[in-house]
């Protein structure tokens, strides 16, 4: 095969022209499918997955997982509340902090991983089950209401049209893959998860590497944590339960390896619009909510199967 | 650095959370209380005026065909199998109207907010619910209203102003009265007891729970509330946390009161694997197909519930009538089919009917 036939051949690829066959059918069963309200609407829905599902292709590219990321979207939420009405903080301050706090639950992810040498998948396995459980401590099953107006434009609200939330999903996608596909922290991100020995060998720093994508993985779950606060317009402990689902399933169907070194924020990006549509699409066009999640299980195994099945002829 | 950054995130978490804890907490809601009179004299219904919403250019439905989308808390369970067949049921008696249930297979606001925003964009003309979080769901509810679609609630109820109407199965007080009065005659006036209930903040069980306390300190001052824990309305999760009640308490614990359709029979069964059948009373919500089994053994005394099928039922009855004009805020009453006249009561709130009590005598003629 041609270098140019191969590159044509790779997941993302396969992927947009799936996006776009599963588009069009969509299109056909309900003519409510292809408008821009549904359009700018399924953003809107979209984007607190999305927003987490940026720094997952990170996690994932070093060979890591991040589990914890529902539970500290639920830990950021009720501490946004507890910091703005039990501690009677300015809103502007108590969002800060709570996204502060949510980096500072990444940061602790990323030191069990690297100080303590723990697998990931366990690590963050036991601070899913932490940071939930503190949520619903601190919470004490109180929920936060009446927020001021204007907090609500960051999740109902929109700019020029376009709901504000997609504006900074737009934004991160943007400077996701500049980071991950041109800078040299993208680089050892990449051979971090290609082959870790040889990067330690090579001098990077692999540890600060994943140090530091562990705490960017807390950030954004807590900012799609506030977004999520203001889409709802109240706070509940078990908020995101079950995100790190929709968001794994997103990177992976991207095309990311779940065994490190390879992935793209395009594919993840592709990956999510084409679950978003399908979710929305097949609920459009009368199939009932179960028959979604079969439709979508089926999806990922194809998508996974055929693209295997081209880069093996690729590759060899 | 990072040591001082983890130890301040450690204590600051540490501070958050005692403050939090200092207040005793039993799983009730913040709004007053109203409990009924011991003797059973029946509760006045104030006169309120009309706080629900209102459709924005809803078009012309007075008879004719319209599409109903119902959207439970999450399907599969017995609970919302029951409101679906009597939606279904009323559908068929309407003729009128084609109604479909479909939503989250957990209860799941952020899942169930999204299948109400897919089927306002599918164009439906009216929309049923029985909502997770009464606050959450209220954004998209009132884009339903903007969009001129019909909004009713039903078992659960949202914000007033995010729906037209709600079917109240029955009223929070009367439901608190029948578990409290049941318990009490079963393990007496001054036995402990604990409560095992979904979430916190699921409006009903709040409800309840508040109204609970206020009656059972007017008329069963002696009764003692052990600790209200919290199980999702999940299967596993209830019979573990039963469980761990029983284990923890030991013989101070005589009762248990099940706050939904799935911890009520899980503690049952838990009761019964420890071997307490008769020591620890179960009462609680549930339907009773869940609860034959406990109550034909002799386990469990008394099943408090409504009957779903008929709360189904009078929901697509006041939707249509809603959708007719023949519901309009300010009315009294409603005529809800087979059901004859139901009560408005508390502005925009249909009442179903007085709760109703299952026993070893009469359960085995309802199937549901």
């Amino acid at each position: 095969m041609t270098a140019t036939l191969r590159s044509l051949l790779r997941h993302e690829t396969i992927l947009a022209i799936l996006l776009v066959l599963v588009l069009a059918a969509l299109a056909t069963q309900s003519d409510r499918f292809f408008t821009t309200a549904n359009l700018l609407n399924q953003g809107r829905l979209m984007a607190e997955v999305g927003l987490v599902a940026l720094v997952m292709t990170f996690v994932i590219v070093t060979g890591g997982i991040d589990l914890s990321v529902g539970s500290i979207l639920g830990l950021t939420a009720i501490l946004l509340g507890v910091f703005w009405h039990n501690l009677g903080l300015p809103l502007p301050v108590a969002m800060v902090l709570a996204i502060v706090a949510a980096g500072i639950g990444g940061l602790i992810n990323g030191l069990i991983i690297t100080r303590f040498k723990v697998p990931p998948l366990i690590a963050t396995l036991a601070t899913l089950a932490l940071y939930r459980g503190l949520a619903e401590g601190i919470s004490q099953a109180r929920s936060v209401r009446g927020y001021p107006e204007w907090f609500f434009v960051l999740g109902q609200g929109e700019v020029l049209g376009v709901p504000t939330q997609l504006w900074i999903l737009g934004a991160l996608v943007v400077i996701a893959a500049v980071v991950l596909g041109l800078t040299t922290f993208g680089r050892a991100t990449y051979a971090t998860g290609a082959n870790e020995t040889g990067a330690r060998f090579s001098g990077i720093g692999v540890d600060r590497t994943k140090l530091l994508i562990y705490t960017a993985s807390g950030l954004v779950a807590g900012l799609a944590g506030v977004i999520f606060v203001s889409r709802v317009s109240t706070t509940r402990s078990d908020m995101g339960t079950g995100l790190e689902l929709d968001v794994i399933t997103a990177v992976v169907l991207g095309g990311t390896s779940i065994f490190g070194g390879r992935g793209t924020i395009i594919g993840t990006v592709l990956g999510l619009i084409l679950m978003q549509a399908l979710k929305n699409g097949l609920a459009l066009s009368g199939v009932k909510g179960d028959g979604t999640i079969v439709v979508i299980g089926l999806v990922l195994i194809l998508a996974i199967v055929a693209s295997n099945l081209f880069s093996r002829e690729g590759d060899g | 650095m990072l040591k001082r950054t983890v130890a301040l995130a450690l204590g600051l978490s540490l501070g958050v959370s005692s403050a939090a804890l200092a207040a005793t907490w039993t799983g009730g809601d913040d709004l007053p209380t109203n409990p009924l009179a011991c003797n059973g004299t029946p509760g006045k219904a104030e006169a309120k005026p009309y706080d629900g919403g209102v459709p924005t250019n809803a078009p012309d439905r007075k008879g004719k065909p319209i599409k109903v989308v119902d959207v439970p808390k999450l399907i599969g369970i017995g609970y919302f199998n029951a409101t679906s067949k009597g939606i279904a049921d009323a559908a068929k008696e309407l003729g009128n109207v084609e109604a479909k249930t479909d939503g989250p297979t957990q209860a799941n606001i952020d899942q169930q907010i999204s299948f109400i925003d897919n089927y306002i964009t599918s164009g439906v003309d009216g929309i049923l619910f029985a909502a997770n979080d009464p606050v959450a769901i209220a954004p998209v509810l009132k884009k339903a209203l903007a969009a001129g679609i019909n909004v009713v609630g039903y078992d659960a109820n949202s914000q007033p102003d995010a729906r037209q109407w709600f079917v109240n199965q029955a009223e929070f007080n009367g439901i608190a009265k029948a578990l409290v009065d049941n318990m009490a005659k079963e393990v007496g006036e001054d036995a402990s007891f604990a409560i095992v209930t979904s979430t916190f903040t699921t409006p009903n069980q709040a409800r309840w729970i508040s109204e609970m306390e206020a009656y059972q300190a007017k008329c069963h001052p002696n009764m003692k509330w052990l600790e209200t824990v919290e199980a999702q309305e999940d299967n596993v999760l209830s019979f573990n946390q039963a469980t761990t009640l029983i284990n923890k308490h030991g013989d101070d614990l005589k009762g248990i009161f099940g706050m939904t359709s799935v911890a009520t029979p899980a503690s049952a069964e838990a009761v019964t694997q420890a071997g307490k059948c008769g020591k620890i009373s179960v009462v609680g919500l549930a339907t009773p197909n869940a609860m034959k089994p406990y109550v034909e053994k002799d386990c469990v005394k008394s099943v408090v519930l409504w009957n779903p099928v008929d709360l189904g039922y009078a929901a697509l009855q006041v939707l249509r009538a809603t959708a007719d004009g023949d519901l309009k805020p300010g009315a009294t009453s409603v005529k809800a089919g087979k059901l004859g006249d139901l009560q408005v009561i508390n502005g925009s709130e249909i009442l179903l009917g007085a709760p109703f009590t299952f026993t070893k005598d009469n359960i085995k003629d309802f199937d549901f």
